[in-house]
């Protein structure tokens, strides 16, 4: 009971602080001001930092719902969204389209975010091709599978940045670092599209999901049908996964700790983790975004960084308390 | 009630199981018994349709009807599984297990009602561990962890149990208790049950059939003091075994020679 009380405080905070980001940056903004048309503070708010922090949200909850979902069906705490090989794949797309961008201007911005994600859904496909190349649906051979073209598609990566030169290699790394600056209002919706379609997908199958984390054969033996399940669930995250990381760059972290740490508090019911994740990981995200804009302004440290640099203390705080009470895997 | 026709099951080229044919009729208990890599647990997982891979021969029959013409939320209203001892612990609460056994129940909504909820009641007192209820899985001992599977299956309620080794990498307390709770299923509730074990005086105690592999072929389907009078054990193990009579209850038992 006091572990739900502190958990629903936590939400509290969490929720509050993600209501108050937008007014926090460069410069602080007051709440009167965004009412004031014309006023230079009320254009910063509703036409930049508020779909800002809106992309972020998305981008965090479809991250950390993703991240559920594999950790869940790998039955692996370190599983992340990317284990699939999804973020080497659009990293490879992105990086490609970068090098070749001066001879494919006509696509204009929308050329990266198409390459992006088009490479994070090849590197999807040829995971699940591999996977059913060897019988079945095996979910070590998916995962193996997902080891090897992300080591593959990494290096390609770096090959590709290697053949390019200082301008396209600076752009290649900082796409890597991800970030949230610039999104046009389409592109969220975009985003919010797969991210609350996906959501919705993943709530249908959520007693599936538990089912399966408790092992495939049990699973089977209650009437689950596993591999359709697995097929069906692999590419609803693949598909937030690829959305996400086209627009804003592999983000690491959100998907790993955030679903671990709800796990903690709330056990291991998807029907009470998805909205918790959902929610939660897209407030880390609207934070982490503040720091990222505010910490060097003007200038944007890039949102992974700051990811990793809160999350992994952090995550290793939930593991230390929740090993103590044997409650992690 | 389940009818095992000529089945032959292969898996990468490898024949797993060859012509197996028996029955069990309803609230019979069947032990399988026979040496590692008879197939005894390939068995088990055809009966639930489980195998990703390979391809089966001959037919399986369940209440008339073929086990492929069974949607598996079907099926799972018919057959239920215990797993074996010491393999992957599921992270949720012993409630929480039987809640999930539900599934082949559940509404759309996936939500549990009434009697989803009274049925995990009953499978908790029946097994007497309401107590441990809140408990989680991973922090049981082995005897009561395999208790919970028990009580998991029995919230399912199906009409027949597959039980994969139950008793394996338990020590011989916990080994006798949940023996008596599988008897008392079996005999007092009328449960049709069907165990894979390793230990061969589990079937002459249990007094139903037996089914001896090896090899994934069938040397022997029958009651145990059919069974005792040939050579079967010695032929399926390729090894001795001294049969006596137990100086309490008078039923045989077997020592394997040292």
């Amino acid at each position: 009971m006091q572990r739900t009380y502190i958990f629903f405080c936590f939400v509290l905070l969490c929720g509050m602080l993600a209501a108050a980001s937008p007014f926090w940056g460069m410069s602080v903004i007051s709440p009167a001001s965004i009412w004031t048309t014309g006023h230079p503070d009320a254009e910063v708010f509703w036409r930049l930092r508020l779909p800002r922090t809106l992309a972020a949200f998305l981008a965090g909850a479809g991250l950390s719902i993703s991240g559920m979902v594999f950790q869940a069906l790998l039955r692996n705490p370190l599983a992340t969204p990317f284990t699939r090989g999804g973020s080497s794949g659009a990293a490879l797309g992105a990086s490609v389209y970068f090098r070749l961008g001066a001879f494919l201007p006509f696509f204009g911005s929308a050329g990266s975010l198409g390459a992006a994600l088009s490479g994070g859904l090849l590197s999807m496909l040829l995971v699940y091709l591999i996977t059913r190349a060897r019988g079945g649906f095996s979910t070590l051979t998916m995962l193996l599978a997902g080891v090897i073209i992300n080591f593959f598609f990494s290096s390609l990566v770096m090959f590709t940045q290697y053949l390019s030169d200082a301008k396209d290699s600076l752009r290649i790394m900082h796409w890597l670092m991800g970030s949230l600056a610039g999104l046009e209002v389409f592109r969220i919706a975009d985003l919010a599209c797969a991210v609350i379609a996906g959501a919705l997908v993943i709530r249908h199958f959520s007693v599936e999901i538990d089912l399966l984390a408790a092992g495939e054969e049990l699973a089977a033996s209650r009437g689950v049908r596993t591999n359709r399940t697995k097929v069906a669930l692999f590419a609803t995250a693949s598909i937030i996964v690829g959305t996400v990381v086209s627009l804003t760059g592999p983000i690491g972290f959100v998907g790993m700790i955030i679903p671990h740490m709800c796990r903690v508090w709330l056990g291991w019911s998807h029907r009470k983790l998805l909205p918790a994740a959902f929610f939660l990981g897209g407030c880390f995200l609207v934070v982490c975004d503040v720091f990222s804009r505010s910490i060097l302004a003007p200038a944007e440290v890039p949102i992974g960084i700051i990811t990793a640099l809160i999350g992994g203390p952090f995550f290793l705080w939930v593991l230390f308390t929740s090993c103590r009470h044997g409650e992690v895997f | 009630m389940l009818h095992v026709q000529q089945f032959s099951f292969v898996l990468e080229d490898i024949p797993i199981l060859e012509c197996l044919s028996f029955t069990l009729a309803k609230g019979e208990y069947l032990s399988v018994i026979g040496p590692n890599g008879a197939g005894k647990s390939t068995l088990l997982k055809c009966l639930m349709r489980v195998h990703e891979q390979g391809s089966a021969r001959g037919e399986i029959r369940l209440k008339g009807c073929l086990l492929s013409e069974y949607d598996q939320r079907r099926l799972a209203a018919l057959i239920s599984y215990v797993p074996q001892a010491g393999g992957w612990i599921p992270p949720f609460t012993v409630e929480e297990l039987l809640r999930l056994s539900r599934y082949p129940y559940l509404s759309a909504g996936g939500v549990l009602r009434r009697t989803d909820l009274e049925a995990v009641e009953k499978a908790l007192c029946l097994t007497d561990m309401k107590k441990l209820a809140s408990r989680r899985l991973a922090s049981l001992s082995g005897g009561e962890r395999q208790k919970a599977f028990v009580a998991a299956a029995l919230a399912q309620e199906t009409e027949i149990i597959l039980l994969d080794e139950p008793a394996s990498f338990l020590d011989p307390k916990h080994t006798a208790e949940l023996n008596r709770l599988i008897r008392v299923l079996h005999r007092e509730h009328g449960i049709t049950m069907l165990t894979v074990t390793h230990d061969l005086n589990h079937p002459v105690c249990m007094e139903g059939k037996i089914l001896v592999l090896r090899q994934g072929r069938q040397l022997f389907f029958g009651q145990a003091q059919e069974m005792l009078q040939g050579n079967i054990l010695e032929e399926a193990f390729s090894h001795q075994f001294t049969c006596f009579q137990h100086p309490g209850t008078g039923r045989p038992m077997l020592l394997a020679e040292a």
